[in-house]
């Protein structure tokens, strides 16, 4: 079977699909790609389904060594991409040959960067996904970050071609983004003031974020009676407030379930942009409605069906 | 505190929405919430992706481009009050042999003093008692439960400790968990049951559902090794009763 080989891993380095679903109810959580637009891109530019198996590496790149012909694709944060040396396009489809080494470089903007190869990675699945849960031990390949080694199966694929994403929709993530928020479920246990404080000032990452929440640093949010309640369900992109009045925001691996107040949660669509930003970097939150952010929600989707074009001239 | 006259639909961003049927821990809050879940599963409503049972509410994740809020929470509204918790499945009672005291549950003694029993006898109070679980979740398996003696009942610890071993039989005010990984927490360990709450190399990795019932069975360190040892094997299966 032809495989991947691991040279060097990287400091966190994992297999991701779009994750597993179901299983919130006992506890475990979808996992998949921090950054879905960014994985999802790669695996389009490859030729491959939405939910085939990548790889999510996270501040610092792995050296692969690739044992067949293969579609490569590296998305999301700036790695610098090199090919047996030679430098590599960003959000571009290229050709591999056995033998070949492709490194990434540490991240010059921007935390996860993610690498598609066409044919996807033919790890086992855990329940229906081979999505890698760290703290769970499940899924991915033998439930860790990779190491130096590894060697990691590809499944069939059918040929490529020299596709890119457009230009205009390769993030910049040196770029405060603003990520958009629908108040809930616990609106009611702030005050005014404190509902206010999340969108008036931007809010910075901290160094003690991880795949399961992203914890940020800014203007106090007030309380109106204590941060506790009886625990219920977290949503992706829900936006716990600690006793300390600070926001943390829960991502893919996140806990199922938690019992402190979430003032709102960010959308679908802007999680990808808080799990680039870098701590010591910024991030400002806006408000909107259900109905608004289903329509961008719609909006973001007919762009991602656009993304990927022949390069022009 | 109460159950609500009308239940709430709170917007948990574009993907979820919570259903929540009171403000207080009640069985008859996690039975509406245990119900409506098992009539969306029975009626494979539409457009609805994933659901999270807890204590009094109902996470409910779904597609909007497959249903509206507005057309989403008119049906969840109708389910509400068509779900009654007489059509849940019945209910099992699994039973988890439980290693009281010494290294294994390192909170006994300090947990006696508190309440001011023998530590024996608190061990036997608690494994005296059927478990209700209400839910489970946080961390993989890991069920919420209620049901042991009010004289029990002691504030959680003061500071969490960092890391709690997987399989660790806490308390904290009424409630009564059993840790599934290594975590933080903020529960006194009174036990440790050499039973897997979750086993990631397994196809069914999960142990307990909501709506189960736990009875602990008193085991000593001899007993507790055989087993651990078993369960490591994949050769132990605990007892499991279905009505």
């Amino acid at each position: 079977m032809p495989t991947l080989l691991v040279q060097d891993a990287g400091p966190q380095t994992t297999v991701q699909d779009l994750g597993r679903r179901g299983s919130l109810r006992v506890g475990i959580p979808p996992s998949g790609p921090v950054d879905r637009e960014a994985f999802v891109l790669a695996n389009r530019l490859v030729g491959n389904a939405d939910d085939a198996a990548g790889l999510e590496c996270t501040l610092m790149g792995p050296r692969l060594e690739f044992a067949d012909e293969r579609w490569v694709a590296v998305t999301g944060a700036v790695m610098a991409a090199t090919l047996n040396g030679l430098a590599m396009p960003r959000w571009a489809a290229f050709e591999v040959e056995a033998g070949d080494v492709l490194r990434l470089g540490p991240a010059a903007s921007g935390v996860r960067a993610y690498i598609a190869v066409s044919g996807g990675l033919d790890t086992p699945p855990a329940l229906g996904s081979r999505a890698t849960y760290l703290r769970g031990q499940m899924g991915g390949w033998r439930g860790r970050a990779l190491r130096k080694g590894d060697e990691l199966p590809l499944g069939p694929h059918s040929g490529g071609a020299p596709v890119e994403v457009r230009a205009s929709l390769i993030p910049d993530y040196t770029r405060e983004p603003m990520v958009r928020v629908v108040l809930g479920p616990q609106d009611d246990r702030f005050t005014k003031r404190g509902i206010a404080a999340l969108f008036e000032a931007p809010y910075e990452m901290t160094p003690h974020s991880d795949r399961m929440g992203a914890r940020l640093r800014g203007a106090r949010i007030e309380h109106t009676r204590g941060h506790d309640i009886i625990s219920d369900g977290v949503a992706l992109g829900g936006i716990q407030v600690v006793g300390d009045g600070q926001p943390i925001v829960l991502l893919v691996d996140r806990q199922s379930t938690g019992g402190y107040t979430k003032i709102g949660t960010v959308c679908s669509f802007d999680i990808g942009r808080v799990g680039q930003v870098k701590p010591g970097q910024r991030l400002s939150f806006k408000r909107v409605t259900v109905g608004e952010a289903h329509e961008l929600l719609r909006a973001y989707r007919r762009e991602l069906d656009d993304a990927i074009a022949f390069p022009t001239g | 505190m109460g159950i609500y006259a009308e239940p709430r639909f709170l917007p948990c961003g574009d993907l979820a929405l919570s259903v929540e049927f009171a403000d207080e821990i009640s069985h008859e809050a996690n039975a509406r919430t245990l119900a409506l879940e098992y009539l969306i599963q029975q009626k494979a409503l539409s457009g609805v992706t994933e659901t999270v049972p807890t204590f009094r509410s109902l996470l409910v994740y779904y597609d909007p481009l497959v249903v509206g809020w507005d057309d989403l929470v008119a049906s969840l509204r109708a389910l509400c009050r068509q779900a009654r918790p007489d059509v849940l499945p019945p209910a099992r009672t699994v039973e988890l042999p439980c290693c009281y005291g010494g290294e294994l549950g390192f909170d006994l003694e300090a947990v006696a003093k508190q309440v001011g029993l023998p530590p024996d006898d608190v061990a036997r109070l608690h494994a005296s008692a059927d478990y209700y679980v209400y839910f489970v979740g946080f961390t993989p398996g890991l069920p919420y439960m209620t049901g042991m003696s009010e004289r029990l009942n002691i504030p959680r610890l003061a500071q969490p400790r960092v890391k709690t071993p997987p399989g660790s039989v806490s308390i904290g005010g009424v409630q009564c968990c059993i840790y599934s990984v290594e975590s933080p927490g903020g529960f006194w360990v009174l036990g440790r049951t050499p039973v897997r709450l979750y086993d990631p190399s397994s196809t069914d990795p999960i142990l307990l559902r909501a709506g189960d019932h736990v009875r602990f069975r008193m085991i000593d360190r001899a007993e507790y090794d055989s087993i651990e040892t078993a369960a490591a094997e994949g050769r132990y299966r605990p007892r499991i009763e279905r009505p």
